[in-house]
């Protein structure tokens, strides 16, 4: 392709839609879902619904500065669920900025940071009804 | 090969799909369609908050609920026989007309030979012809 020779230049097909993650196929991607859990495996094949299949994946539990992973296996995630799609570049993979830990640290991390969220979406909620706002709905997508 | 056909693969195999509401069901696949509705069978089902489990003989579970499915790793590799098994057996089947069509093709002079040989004492007439055609083709040469 031309493209590859010059970057300056567009490729001349651009994909927009679930097509464009040819290019990812058999590499190591980070997928980030709905729910905020970070998968990290190679992607094997995908369809028009950005279905994905992941082989040898781990699943990457991040916070603030701790991280740890559970190694899970072969995925077949449902596309709606898909917030992002990212290469993982293996050369920088290991200059992560982060720290592992166990999992019990970081599961306690985790559900600390999980009741500080929901502490503040029930101040907040408290206060918008304060000055009048009608609170119908919960916030679903937590990534 | 696409991640419905895995699925497809994945029949009879044990697998665990989680629900966009965090429930996940342990189960077997039973069957499966073109949009990830699933039949499972000997399934534990958990709570999101993974507190409390219950069992089922058996479930369906409408696609749109779910949100990833984990299936064993085998599935992947026996995916990948079939595929591979499949692609040879359309190959079989295709390569026969190819075959036949060639033959046809380019044998013809050969098949005229045939003719000649078997039947050139009873069709003069034919026989003539071939020969003529046979002349043409050598002055083509």
């Amino acid at each position: 392709m031309e493209s590859a020779a010059d970057p300056s230049l567009l490729p001349s097909i651009i994909f927009t839609t679930a097509a464009q993650l040819v290019d990812c196929v058999d590499k190591k991607l980070l997928v980030l879902l709905r729910d905020g859990r970070k998968l990290i495996g190679i992607l094997r094949s995908f369809d028009q619904y950005a279905n994905l299949v992941l082989q040898d994946t781990i699943e990457r539990i991040i916070v603030e500065q701790m991280y740890s992973d559970i190694e899970r296996g072969v995925y077949i995630v449902r596309g709606e669920n898909v917030v992002l799609v990212g290469e993982i570049d293996p050369e920088k993979e290991d200059r992560v900025q982060l720290k592992e830990v166990s999992l019990d640290e970081i599961y306690a991390a985790q559900q600390n940071e999980i009741d500080n969220h929901k502490r503040q979406e029930l101040t907040k909620n408290s206060k918008l009804i304060d000055i009048g706002f009608f609170i119908d709905s919960q916030q679903e997508d937590m990534y | 090969m696409l991640p419905l056909t895995l699925l497809n693969t994945s029949q009879g195999h044990p697998m665990l799909v989680e629900l966009k509401s965090g429930e996940t069901l342990n189960g077997h696949l039973v069957n499966c369609d073109a949009w990830m509705n699933l039949t499972l069978k000997e399934v534990v089902q958990t709570n999101s908050d993974g507190t409390r489990f219950f069992r089922l003989p058996e479930c369906y579970v409408r696609g749109n609920n779910i949100k990833y499915l984990r299936v064993p790793d085998e599935v992947l590799e026996i995916a990948r026989e079939k595929n591979q098994q499949q692609r040879e057996e359309h190959r079989k089947v295709s390569q026969p007309q190819r075959g036949g069509y060639n033959r046809q093709y380019s044998g013809s002079g050969q098949r005229g030979g045939g003719y000649q040989r078997n039947r050139g004492s009873a069709n003069i007439g034919r026989g003539g012809g071939q020969f003529q055609r046979g002349g043409r083709s050598a002055q083509q040469y």
